[in-house]
């Protein structure tokens, strides 16, 4: 289904554009002390919302540039940044 | 004017959801159908219940292309399947339900050396395990199929195929109208329109399941929710899997005159297709490249399919789509199935991951998901489907590429 995002540096482009990059799961884990629980959790554990998720994307084809935006799984439209997500 | 004198004839009992049941299965698509009718046929469960949000093959039952084969990819995975294509004619039988199972082969296509490779290996896999499989020539695989170009003026010319003669097609509404049928005569209760809410858990073991339609107490319950399970996994246990849902997207041209007597799939192309019985060619495609649950379909894909069938099989130049839809794939970095119980929770069974194999898997995971949750043992069978291999980094590699789904590759 059609996909448009807002690459920041590019602005409205069409989403074949664009790479998924996953679920937004924070920063990287530190290696020091890092449990197997904690790299699986971060490489291959998603929570697959159906709903309103934030994710990385990049500007494969374009720019290059990584970026995160909000995007509703259900409707496949990016909605405006959510705070508490 | 022709007046109907009874009500039709009902495949299948409605009946009152009752407060308590031996087992729950969550979802009325064909595993969890498979499972309650094996609980009830094979172990005696006498209470069990299917509850499903919407209605029995709404989801990816009635999506697939219902394509059917064996020839997976590794040692783990070919045995399931192997069993699970040759239930076909005897769930037939058993649940005196015509399944209309055409076992009429599967020619998948290699457009280059190194697919040929993986091809030579996925047969010796095949072989070995007792299924049918076999390396064609360019000119054979124009045997089994005369339209096929075989030129250099295809953009990917044909390097040779992999013959697999007992998978076909077998008609994916039957699958279901005859499970329920067979499940519902053996006393499992379906309730439609009933959505799972909650899981109740009492000192790590499952209690009851919470529905749209109230409470329902079990000491057992199975998630077969198929595209929906890892979100309902994640919503109502906490349970997070790796997995990544996508659409994936079909289509049936207007009806032809017989032309394409073999199931036919090309991994350079993303396509595979075959010739309905009405004679419609029927195609699916690649999946969309980013998550969603949109089931929306795009011009993107009816353009790429288009090009791809009318590269491959040129005679389909000028034929039209009629119908175009699309199903959800819940996809694994491995793209091998999760089925696993009782860990973290007691009584909690999961069986989804299947991507876009569930169909052709059904039947046997019903059967052994069924086992498991009637004894509380996992069947050897099914041990190495475990989720644990993610967090052991021992992915199974039924890919044989990369895939471009997500950001674990």
């Amino acid at each position: 289904m059609a996909l448009n995002l807002n690459c920041p540096i590019c602005g409205p482009r069409s989403g074949y554009e664009f790479r998924f990059g996953g679920e937004d799961k924070g920063p990287r884990p530190a290696e020091e002390g890092a449990t197997t629980a904690l790299w699986l959790a971060y490489a291959h554990l998603n929570r697959n919302v159906a709903g309103v998720q934030r994710e990385w994307w990049c500007h494969k084809d374009g720019c290059g540039t990584w970026f995160r935006v909000c995007r509703d799984t259900v409707t496949n439209c990016e909605v405006p940044t959510v705070d508490t997500l | 004017m022709l007046k109907r004198s009874t009500q039709p004839k009902r495949l299948w009992r409605s009946a009152p959801l009752k407060p308590a049941y031996d087992a729950v299965v969550i979802g009325g698509g064909l595993h969890g159908l498979a499972a309650a009718y094996f609980l009830a046929s094979r172990h005696g469960m006498q209470d069990v219940a299917v509850i499903e949000k919407r209605y029995i093959g709404y989801g990816g039952a009635g999506r697939n292309t219902a394509i059917v084969r064996a020839n997976q990819r590794t040692s783990e995975n070919v045995p399931l399947y192997k069993e699970a294509l040759d239930m076909w004619p005897r769930l037939t039988r058993e649940l005196d339900f015509n399944l209309m199972f055409y076992n009429c082969g599967n020619l998948n296509l290699a457009h280059s050396e190194a697919a040929l490779k993986a091809m030579r290996l996925q047969t010796a896999t095949a072989q070995f395990h007792g299924v049918d499989s076999r390396l064609l020539t360019p000119a054979e695989c124009k045997a089994l199929i005369p339209a096929l170009d075989i030129t250099d003026r295809p953009k990917y010319p044909i390097f040779g195929g992999m013959f697999h003669p007992p998978g076909g097609i077998v008609r994916h509404d039957a699958v279901v109208w005859g499970l329920a049928k067979g499940a519902s005569a053996r006393g499992v209760h379906i309730h439609q329109d009933t959505a799972v809410t909650g899981i109740e858990v009492q000192r790590g073991k499952v209690a009851a399941v919470q529905t749209s339609r109230g409470r329902i107490a079990t000491p057992r319950v199975l998630n077969a929710a198929g595209a929906y399970a890892a979100a309902l996994a994640d919503h109502l246990l906490d349970i997070r899997l790796p997995i990544s849902v996508l659409t994936i997207q079909a289509m049936v041209t207007q009806p032809l005159k017989p032309l394409l007597d073999h199931v036919i799939s090309s991994g350079g192309y993303h396509i595979y297709a075959n010739q309905t019985l009405k004679g419609e060619i029927a195609t699916g495609a690649h999946m969309d490249r980013w998550p969603n649950y949109t089931t929306g379909t795009s011009a993107y894909y009816i353009k790429h399919q288009a090009e791809a069938l009318t590269d491959l099989l040129p005679c389909l130049q000028g034929v039209k789509f009629m119908r175009t839809w699309a199903g959800l794939a819940d996809m694994t970095p491995d793209m091998a199935p999760i089925m696993s119980g009782n860990d973290p929770v007691q009584g909690y069974y999961q069986d989804c991951g299947w991507g876009y194999f569930g169909f052709k898997s059904c039947a046997a995971a019903g059967k052994y998901m069924a086992q498991y949750m009637t004894t509380g043992t996992c069947p050897e069978i099914l041990a190495p489907f475990d989720p644990g291999r993610f967090a052991a980094h021992r992915l199974m590699g039924e890919t044989a590429a990369l895939v471009n789904y997500s950001a674990d590759n």
